[in-house]
């Protein structure tokens, strides 16, 4: 009998608790990430970027600073090898090299490609769903203790240098982005000791 | 002194048969230029050539505006679309990529010709290595899908060095794969015609084609609510044109129907109307002629000038019909009052016989036409008029609007101090201003309506044509040296860049280097053998995959054998128009123009280009130079004026013989004028040359009415009809003028304006002023 009871309990347990579950599935979507992370209003990290190139026998690898600040400013300061600094706010990109000493300002709706490789991530960290799947169609998996977004090119022009992005993380938190090129090439980047 | 009828109306007609058949072969022009100062020097003289048949000239800025967004992209597209296909464009250009490709392929098949970078040290191993060291930080960025692609035959990475260069200038936005304003509500293109910008036939037709390709595109404009809108050297051509065509002919019409009305209601007779507009006829002929055979063609605003000359032309038939009184003879009345008139047509010859001199074609057509028209208008009212009317003629019967004058003229001196007062004060207004009373902006001499200047401006500032303020111009015999000197100049720019003297510039040598720079270029490539060996040292230790830049070394030593190239190898890409635009073949050479960008210190760019020592190279500052240029003008023109002035009143006082008497006669003058600018300048701002032209056409025009005042009357009847006479007079003069202030021609609502108001002023300002000075001698007599 208290093993009846006990099996008993376990089974309803199990299915309150598979319920219960089933439900949190339900309820966490695209909609609680993307909000989820739209909350965040600034955040900093360090990161380690690996390139895989077809042209090179090598990977390269670069590290430094990322930092954001809500809702569309992204600096990514290179440090390693050599100092580069990389900044988006609103459509200028601003790219400054202290040893070619050289600044170069685009405006991204001129480079179609290019607005298309930054929305990708911008676009996340904003939780803006809207500006992504103008770009992108989007994939979720996981749960929102640890997800990945796949993102494949919704335009041929993109579509001819990128394949496939994928974005990893948990929470309101992106921890990995890989981007795979339609020539083969790959990119991963490790982004880790985030803070506010 | 009197021939016989007979023979004076035998030789007018002859005249004016000879006026007509020189007319008839006549051409007339509507050249925009004409009212622009003749440029002496000969750096702006290629400018103006430019602007007359170059690149420039044939631009045409197209704005589409009033829908969303992508609607307006939608009929961008469309109408490139159908312009393309016409064989009236030479290009289309709204942003979309028809034609980068081209460019690029050219670019890449020629980057080792065309990058100023290969050096003699370009390809050796420390440079190589440099190269090649920065190659793999450029990888890490998200351009590197792109870099790859070129890296294995472009290590030294020329193409974006030349892309880079290229893309310097400041381009339009890009929304919807087209060309938009900052603000997005305007889809931008930018068409260049096959014919020159003067050839306005060809501009119109042009015209047309986008109108109406437009009207296609949009389907139906009215219903999206989308709007063209074009500006242009081309399209202020043909509006001028039209402009200038619809002037001269309303207002010589109005201007005739009205002088003709009041013709009529003064004398009641359409056969005295008929007579009273012979002179002024006569005298538009000769004009229009004697422009013809001095000046090769009439331009379209002498012929609106011709409403003028109405006014003023029929002023002497007025004075002579007005003035005979029953009983008496036309030749009697023409002896009494033809020594005041012809004083008065010198007078008036005087002020039009300034602009003679002025360095505008245009005005000086101007004058020609008025002299002409007024001398014949003044002879044949002495000679033919009398021939032509019956015996015992009398246009006017007495009437008790002469009495009636004659009463309000004896009241007006009662106005002198009042009058005084008022022109201390304008003289006061116009010595005390702050701001400038000149306006020293060439634009306000230009045909061109405000509103199309405006229209122009910003559509330029959305395209980002930058406004060229400074350009440098170097002039050779041949190509090959202009492109040289570009060259020498360039290298002399490259280091002011670095400085921060300037922000950047263009050249023509970037799209087509000088023979010479080509083959030194082919020089600095090393033979295949040294390069790869080069290559081999500066890639040790870099994670290059092996063999990687065999294309780059196969590219290398075909660029080492390519033919050169000229200005042929450039068809077909839109970078020949923009050489076209920059190396200019001229009469008797070339010349090579460098726009600058961004100028911070242009004394610093002046020392070099100066330190060059090279054929002659000038850096035009246009917004200075032209506005030097306009003082220069200006004060030439106050001092032709003043000389003008000088000249009536030395007329007046060999004439009259007496001080007091011009003194008399030009104090009403002055006031008129002084009174008259005052306004101008309280009701425009600023004052342009034309309206100091208007100004001394008021004491030309002036002249006549004080002549008139200060002439004793020989009884209360002959002072009635002489003041019938004026009134008339002085209205024809101001309906002449005046339409012409409703011009949208500057040139011809500044003169139309300033003698409009200048010549109801003389005329009350002689009654106020004269008659007062009259009783006063009659009274110490």
């Amino acid at each position: 009998m208290r093993c009846l009871r006990a099996a008993l309990l376990t089974i309803v347990l199990g299915l309150l608790s598979g319920n219960v579950a089933a439900q949190i599935v339900t309820e966490w979507g695209i909609a609680q990430l993307m909000q989820s992370l739209g909350q965040v209003k600034s955040a900093r990290g360090k990161f380690v970027e690996r390139k895989y190139l077809a042209i090179l026998s090598t990977p390269l690898e670069f590290s430094g600073t990322l930092i954001y600040t809500a809702p569309d400013r992204l600096e990514k300061h290179i440090l390693l090898p050599k100092p580069e600094t990389l900044v988006l706010e609103q459509d200028r990109f601003t790219i400054t090299n202290p040893t070619l000493q050289k600044s170069r300002t685009l405006t991204l709706t001129d480079y179609p490609v290019v607005q298309a490789f930054v929305e990708s991530i911008r676009s996340t960290l904003a939780g803006d769903l809207q500006t992504l799947t103008r770009f992108y169609h989007v994939n979720l998996e996981g749960n929102s203790g640890q997800w990945r977004l796949s993102l494949t090119p919704r335009e041929p022009a993109m579509q001819d240098v990128v394949r496939l992005i994928h974005i990893s993380g948990s929470t309101n938190r992106i921890d990995r982005i890989e981007i795979i090129e339609t020539q083969g090439d790959r990119s991963v980047m490790v982004i880790t000791g985030i803070a506010p | 002194m009197n021939p016989s009828p007979r023979l004076a109306i035998g030789i007018w007609f002859a005249f004016t048969l000879i006026c007509i058949s020189i007319i008839a072969g006549a051409t007339f022009t509507a050249d925009l230029s004409a009212f622009l100062p003749r440029s002496p020097a000969p750096a702006q003289q290629v400018l103006v050539e430019q602007l007359r048949n170059g690149v420039v000239s044939r631009l045409v800025l197209i704005g589409i505006e009033g829908d969303t967004p992508p609607a307006l992209a939608q009929t961008s597209k469309h109408l490139a679309q159908q312009l393309r296909r016409q064989a009236d464009f030479t290009s289309i250009n709204n942003g979309e990529n028809t034609g980068a490709q081209k460019d690029r392929e050219f670019l890449w098949r020629n980057r080792y010709l065309l990058s100023a970078a290969v050096v003699p040290d370009h390809f050796s191993v420390s440079s190589l290595r440099k190269m090649l060291e920065e190659n793999l930080q450029l990888l890490g960025s998200p351009a590197s899908a792109m870099l790859q692609r070129i890296l294995p035959n472009d290590p030294t990475r020329e193409l974006l060095g030349l892309i880079e260069q290229l893309a310097g200038q400041s381009r339009p936005e890009m929304r919807h794969g087209v060309w938009f304003s900052r603000n997005g509500e305007r889809a931008l293109l930018v068409a260049q015609t096959r014919a020159a910008g003067f050839d306005i036939d060809a501009q119109e037709h042009a015209l047309d084609l986008i109108r109406s390709n437009f009207s296609t595109a949009t389907g139906n404009s009215a219903a999206t609510g989308q709007k063209l809108l074009l500006t242009g050297p081309g399209v202020f051509a043909v509006s001028s044109r039209e402009n200038i065509k619809g002037d001269a002919w309303r207002f010589s019409l109005i201007a005739t129907a009205l002088v003709a009305a009041l013709l009529l209601a003064l004398y009641r007779s359409p056969k005295i109307l008929l007579l009273g507009l012979l002179p002024v006829a006569s005298g538009a002929l000769a004009g229009v002629a004697a422009v013809s055979l001095g000046f090769g063609s009439v331009h379209g605003i002498t012929l609106a000038f011709g409403a003028t000359l109405i006014g003023e032309g029929v002023d002497y038939a007025i004075y002579l019909f007005t003035r005979i009184t029953p009983g008496e003879t036309s030749r009697s009345t023409l002896t009494r009052i033809w020594p005041t008139l012809r004083l008065g047509v010198l007078t008036s010859i005087c002020g039009f016989g300034v602009m003679l001199f002025a360095d505008f074609p245009g005005l000086a057509q101007l004058g020609l036409f008025s002299i002409t028209g007024l001398i014949v208008a003044a002879a044949v009212t002495r000679w033919v008029l009398p021939a032509m009317l019956p015996p015992g003629f009398v246009a006017l019967e007495d009437s008790g609007i002469a009495a009636w004058l004659s009463a309000l003229v004896s009241r007006a001196p009662a106005w002198r101090m009042p009058l005084i007062i008022l022109s201390v004060c304008a003289l006061l207004l116009l010595a005390l201003r702050q701001e400038p009373l000149w306006n020293d902006n060439l634009g306000s001499l230009s045909p061109i309506p405000l509103s199309e200047q405006n229209l122009d401006g910003q559509l330029r500032a959305d395209i980002g044509a930058p406004d060229v303020r400074y350009l440098i111009v170097a002039i050779a015999d041949t190509q090959e040296s202009a492109l040289a000197a570009s060259e020498k100049i360039s290298t002399a720019l490259n280091a002011l860049v670095q400085q921060g003297a300037l922000q950047g510039f263009d050249s023509p040598a970037a799209y087509l280097p000088s023979l010479a720079a080509q083959r030194s270029r082919q020089a600095a490539i090393p033979s295949r053998a040294d390069l790869d060996n080069n290559l081999r040292q500066a890639l040790r230790d870099l994670p290059y995959r092996p063999d990687l830049f065999a294309p780059f070394l196969a590219d290398a030593e075909t660029a080492q054998k390519q033919p050169l190239l000229d200005r042929n190898s450039l068809q077909q890409t839109s970078l020949a128009l923009k050489l076209d635009s920059l190396l200019i073949k001229r009469n008797d050479g070339w010349a090579a123009m460098l726009p600058l960008r961004g100028v911070n210190d242009s004394d610093a760019v002046q020392r070099e280009i100066t330190r060059l020592k090279i054929t002659p190279v000038v850096l035009l500052d246009l917004k200075r130079d032209s506005e030097q240029l306009f003082q220069t003008f200006r004060h030439e023109m106050v001092t032709y004026s003043l000389a003008g002035a000088a000249a009536i009143g030395l007329l007046l006082l060999v004439s009259l013989r007496s001080l007091r008497r011009v003194l008399d006669i030009l104090a009403p003058l002055a006031a008129a004028v002084i009174i008259t600018a005052a306004i101008l300048v309280l009701s425009v701002g600023k004052l342009s040359l034309f309206h100091l032209i208007g100004l001394l056409l008021v004491v030309a025009v002036g002249s006549n009415y004080a002549l008139f005042f200060d002439r004793q009357a020989t009884s209360a009847q002959d002072l009635g009809r002489t003041l019938m006479s004026l009134l008339f007079a002085n209205w024809c003069a101001v309906i002449g003028f005046g339409v012409l202030a409703f011009s949208q021609v500057p040139v011809l609502y500044a003169i139309g304006s300033a003698v409009g108001i200048g010549a109801i002023l003389s005329l009350a300002f002689s009654a106020i002023l004269i008659a007062r000075a009259r009783n006063e001698s009659h009274d110490s007599s």
